[in-house]
């Protein structure tokens, strides 16, 4: 298992390589540059900003350039915020980001396995059919539509809740809600769905039939094999929950990184864009790596070969 | 049993939607909030325990380094922390601020040739760390913003100063060239309290650039030591009403008065900018109590006037911005002028402002404002809606038989506002003119490249002031081959006038010389003028003394918060 | 005797899809799902000929207004009916929703399915080959596309479909992983079925259930990502509407007309929930377990 685990990491390394270079090459070939602006600039003031920069240099140079940074640790500037540089500002929004993600995963965890697990013990019934009408609803409601939707209600209507900001528990209550609450659906079907599946296995009639306590039952047959969808939904949804949702931060005015990539594209500012993205591959494989070694924690007859 | 278990969740459903919709028609008087609500008594002013002033700044700054600054967001920041020789009324005349006097040729101000400008400077004024300040931070500050290093995006606007364009365009030179360049440029400290500027040619309109904020003073010693960290506080010095106290990157920005302001301190003793993006947020906040002013969604003003307790506290006012959709010449159909004009009378502007704008704002017949110098009231009324008068100008054109037109494609940056006017534009070409034109919304960046190239054939487009004068209005938008010239509109004529009228000194002649300039224009209808904007805002009762211009940067009065108080 | 043997012995003889159709009729849930697709289908289908409205026609001056008995779901920020936008905008979101699955499934079940069972060196690369894929900056993608292919609605079918699959690989990647230890494998590839028949007749049908899930949960996903799409211009221009840009649109109105978000969301959710009790009867119509 750790050779499996280092060769693993030396293909995260080649495929944040492989990410940087795609990503660079797409970000300067798209239509439009971060000095484009309606009111257009002087061409004499674009010439000493492209050179401040270094955008004036052949393609291979700048990525190299940026590969050189980057094995530094300097993830390059910002033309957006051109007074500090892309690693301050995701050192300083990563925390906030952070934190919500991981309180929106535990809430979409701790909701959605065990809702779905009571509808699939509790088939056709109403437990069941109500978890399915309140998934699909979430699931329908876009996360922006959520959000405001909590925002009228506890803050305007209610006066309970601060509408945005940061700084305590009571700034990460709706954010979080919204976040959580499409992972949240989304988990507490596959649950239901992966369960339903292992339930009807022969084996589970067998150990039933054994005479086995229902609890034992639960625990090491049906729920080690259903796990494995769960599993694999769940860690990426976690990379997704960290690196931050553009709607939600947007709109409780959370001051994380979730905005930065979005902002970046849409202004064009590469040193936002390439650091956004390689924080969301990182997260993605190190996920996806996890989730793989939990499939074998989980299911003693995977084996990675 | 099928009927009851899809029943009740929907019945649920439906209760709460009900539940929503009632909460967004409602609003509830407030308990617990940061924010004061009663209404004071009329005339005294009575301050408020409480002078706290929160407001929206709608997003975090890019750069608040005031020889780099461009955005609306930034100046409402510089401007609290920062104060130049000359500043703006609230009807937008000049005034001086830090220099004693405007220069004028009466007091020795501007010399006769008009190529000497001598400012003289307050000797009381003093940084908040209680520095004076002198001649020599301005004479820094200007060579600094136009240094080819800071790549200021306003250095253009000052190549009049002599030396100013060749220093700016050293970029690739050695140092010793570029030192000597920055000594030759034009701005010198005569003694501390005097400032001595150099023009290349004469421009009547230098004294309104010398009020914008690229030329505030800034601190060298700081800017060496710190250098770019150094608009974080507490180096973030300036000599303006109000300290940065505090900026938490991304979520509000503190400022407190300046106890070592020469002027009348501000009333207010804690100011603070929040940075919700997002308009439905901040509608939140305000009726949450958490913000004093803020501008309803667009859109929702039909409403907003319609609420019996937010109707009261509308304040609403022009904004020197023009909305206008540019054709490009040189593409067909719109090489030929009566199509353009056609296509101007198609449009009912009226309808347009009254009905899907709610009635804020004003249909624009031309192109200047209203409450800049050379707004022309009567101008471009005979291309005022006239469907009749449409078809007629088309078929004079050649094109009596609509399905001979070549296929008219308008292009658009995608955003929502944007979005209503393609449509509405789209019916009223189909209502008035039988044509059917393909929308194309765009990217934003895609859609400015498009536009920049000049590959359009008709596009939408705003231009906000940056000073209060046609300077700003007229040559770099029609001028052959000016820069934002992107109808790609050319008339000699237009370019003669233009050219007389940036350096005639007498102020009568030079607006005599822009008004004939934009009847030109209006005639050749490069572009389709729409609307002028203006602001609608929300601002909570207690609030008092907020001037509003048409100037203002991203928020409302913000160019005179110094004087703003809260009533108890 | 010999006639109750050759009684219980003369089952009538079903093939897997035939039994399969058998018992997804019996299913009342997904024959209601299936018949409200259907009738959504129609209404988009029929609704220029039965509207008094087109799903253009401006109104200046019957802006923003609530439901009423001229227009029966209110009227949007130009006077334009709702309830006939909202059908037609019906033809867009199901055609986003529907043909951007099956790209979805038709790239990933394959991949997936080909990593798991063979596993060793070609699972590691498409895996890997997948990470990419996820950190892939999807929205650079899209715009690139746009400026190169233009903007026609089949190549918003093909953006959303080129990066949304790996969540599909990914699931029947992991399915197969611990499917293919099991007793049914061994026994199928002993009796010398190939990889390709044990993936087809084993592996995928008892995968199903999790995909079906995943499919359902896409559709508004791919609805709100055409909608996001719209908006730098690849897909449904403007007029033409679609529930997702619908809402979009309403969300910035939705203090002054609630409506516009209310009735596209609404229908999302109940084209949502029509899949899901249709893909639920097809699970168990198709699962092997359940056979009589």
């Amino acid at each position: 298992m750790t050779k499996y685990i280092a060769r693993r990491i030396l293909w995260l390394l080649l495929v944040i390589f492989v990410v940087a270079f795609i990503t660079f090459l797409l970000m300067h070939l798209v239509p439009g540059g971060p000095w484009d602006r309606e009111k257009q600039l002087a061409p004499q003031v674009v010439e000493n900003l492209n050179k401040k920069y270094g955008l004036d240099q052949p393609f291979l140079v700048q990525f190299g350039k940026y590969i050189w940074g980057l094995l530094h640790g300097d993830l390059g500037v910002s033309y957006i915020y051109q007074d500090r540089g892309v690693t301050s500002i995701i050192l300083e929004g990563l925390p906030k980001t952070a934190t919500l993600g991981l309180v929106a995963f535990l809430l979409a965890i701790f909701i959605g396995i065990p809702f779905g697990m009571a509808a699939a013990l509790r088939q056709n019934s109403l437990v069941d059919y109500s978890s399915v009408i309140f998934s699909t609803i979430f699931a329908s409601i876009p996360a922006f539509v959520l959000g405001i939707l909590l925002m009228i209600v506890f803050s305007v209507f209610l006066h309970v809740l601060p509408t945005g900001g940061w700084g305590g528990i009571s700034y990460i209550i709706m954010p979080a809600f919204a976040l959580a609450a499409i992972p949240a659906a989304y988990i507490s079907r596959i649950t239901r769905a992966s369960m339903l599946e292992v339930i009807r296995q022969d084996y589970v009639r067998t150990a039933r039939a054994k005479g086995l306590g229902e609890r034992i039952v639960l625990i090491r047959h049906i729920l080690r094999n259903a796990l494995i969808p769960v599993l694999t939904i769940t860690g990426p949804e976690l990379a997704t929950l960290i690196s931050g949702s553009f709607i939600i931060e947007s709109i409780f005015s959370i001051p994380g990184i979730g905005r930065l990539f979005v902002q970046g594209v849409f202004q064009r500012d590469y040193g936002l864009i390439m650091g956004s993205i390689l924080f969301y591959a990182f997260a993605i494989a190190i996920v996806n790596l996890v989730v793989d070694i939990l499939y074998a924690a989980v299911d003693p007859r995977i084996r990675y070969d | 049993m099928f009927k009851t278990k899809i029943l009740l969740p929907l019945v649920i459903l439906m209760s709460l939607v009900l539940i929503v919709l009632s909460a967004c028609t409602s609003t509830s008087p407030t308990t617990t909030s940061p924010v004061a609500t009663k209404t004071s008594p009329v005339s005294s002013p009575t301050l408020a325990a409480n002078q706290v002033l929160v407001v929206n700044l709608a997003g975090e700054p890019a750069t608040i380094d005031p020889n780099k600054a461009s955005w609306a967001g930034e100046r409402s920041v510089i401007t609290q922390v920062f104060e130049g020789l000359l500043g703006f009324n609230q009807d937008l005349t000049l005034k001086a601020e830090t220099a004693v006097e405007i220069p004028t040729v009466q007091n020795g101000g501007i010399s006769a040739d008009g190529l000497t400008y001598t400012f003289k400077l307050r000797p009381e004024v003093t940084w908040s760390d209680g520095k004076k300040v002198t001649a020599k931070d301005y004479v820094y500050s200007i060579k600094r913003m136009l240094s080819p290093e800071v790549a200021s995006e306003y250095a253009s606007f000052y190549y009049a100063i002599v030396g100013a364009e060749e220093y700016n365009g050293a970029a690739d030179k050695d140092e010793a060239t570029r030192a000597r360049l920055r000594d030759a440029v034009g701005v010198r400290a005569v003694n501390d309290t005097t400032l001595e500027i150099k023009l290349v040619q004469p421009l009547p309109t230098f004294l309104q650039l010398m009020a914008l904020w690229p030329v505030y003073p800034v601190r060298e010693d700081i800017i060496t030591a710190q250098g770019d960290k150094w608009t974080e506080p507490p180096n973030y010095i300036g000599n303006g009403p109000f300290i940065l106290k505090e900026w938490v990157h991304q979520d509000h920005m503190t400022f407190v008065p300046n106890p070592n302001y020469w002027g009348t301190k501000p009333k207010l003793t804690t100011l603070t900018y929040k940075m919700i993006t997002d308009a439905n947020a901040a509608f939140a906040a305000y009726k949450n109590n958490e913000l004093h002013i803020t501008a309803p969604p667009v859109g929702t003003e039909k409403a907003t006037m319609a609420d019996p307790v937010l109707s009261k506290e509308i304040v609403r006012y022009p904004e020197l911005t023009t909305f206008a959709f540019q054709f490009n010449v040189t593409k067909p159909p719109f090489d030929n002028v009566k199509v353009r004009q056609a296509f101007s009378c198609a449009i009912d502007r009226e309808a347009f402002v009254n009905n899907v704008r709610n009635g804020v704002g004003k249909p624009a017949y031309s192109w200047i404002p209203p409450g800049m110098p050379g707004h022309d009231p009567e101008l471009g009324k005979e291309y005022a809606f006239n469907p009749t008068k449409a078809k007629q100008l088309l078929a004079e054109a050649g094109y009596s038989d609509v399905s001979k037109l070549p296929e008219i494609k308008f292009q658009f940056s995608d955003t929502a506002g944007n979005r209503t006017i393609a449509q509405f534009l789209q019916g009223q070409i189909k209502d008035n003119l039988g044509i059917n034109i393909t929308l194309e919304p765009m990217e934003s960046k895609a859609f400015t490249q498009l536009v920049n190239a000049g590959n359009h054939t008709w596009a939408w487009f705003g231009w906000g002031a940056d000073y209060p004068d046609p300077d700003n209005w007229l040559p770099q938008l029609f001028g052959t081959k000016a820069g934002n010239n992107h109808t790609l509109y050319s008339n000699p004529k237009f370019d003669a006038l233009a050219k007389q009228a940036l350096s005639e000194l007498d102020n009568t002649k030079r607006l005599q010389l822009w008004a004939e300039a934009q009847k030109l224009v209006m005639a050749d209808a490069p572009i389709v003028t729409m609307f002028y904007r203006e602001r609608f805002v929300l601002v909570k009762p207690s609030v008092k003394g907020l001037k509003t211009t048409g100037m203002d940067g991203q928020i409302s009065g913000d160019m005179f918060f110094k004087e703003v108080y809260i009533a108890p | 005797m010999e006639a109750t043997a050759t009684q219980i012995s003369a089952r009538p003889h079903h093939t897997l899809w035939g039994d399969a159709y058998i018992r997804l009729r019996r299913n009342r849930l997904a024959i209601a799902g299936a018949v409200i697709i259907v009738l959504i289908i129609i209404g988009a289908v029929i609704i220029p000929y039965v509207s008094p409205y087109t799903f253009d026609k401006q109104d200046i001056t019957a802006i923003l207004e609530g439901p009423s008995r001229e227009h029966w779901l209110g009227t949007d920020s130009l006077g334009r009916d709702v309830f006939t936008r909202l059908l037609y905008g019906a033809r867009t979101s199901l055609a986003v929703g529907i043909f951007t699955q099956i790209i979805i499934l038709l790239i990933g079940i394959p991949i997936g399915a080909v990593a798991g069972s063979l596993g060793g060196k070609t699972d590691n690369l498409l895996m890997r080959f997948v990470d990419v894929m996820y950190a892939f900056p999807d929205i650079l993608l899209i715009i690139l596309l746009r400026a190169i292919l233009g903007g026609s609605i089949f190549n918003i079918f093909l953006a959303i479909g080129l990066v949304s699959w790996v969540n599909v690989a990914r699931l029947i990647r992991g399915q197969v992983l611990s499917l293919k230890q099991r007793d049914f494998v061994t026994a199928a590839r002993a009796m010398g079925g190939s990889s390709g028949y044990r993936i087809m007749r084993h592996l995928i049908p008892n995968s199903l259930g999790p995909i079906i899930v995943l499919v359902t949960f896409s559709i508004p996903r791919a609805i709100f990502a055409e909608a996001a799409l719209s908006y730098i211009g690849i897909g449904v221009k403007p007029p033409t509407p679609s529930w997702g840009t619908m809402i979009r649109d309403g969300y910035d109105v939705i203090f002054a007309a609630p409506h516009l978000v209310i009735f596209p969301a609404i229908a999302i959710a109940i084209l949502m929930l029509s899949f899901t009790f249709l893909g639920d009867g097809l699970r168990d119509a198709l699962d092997p377990r359940l056979r009589k």
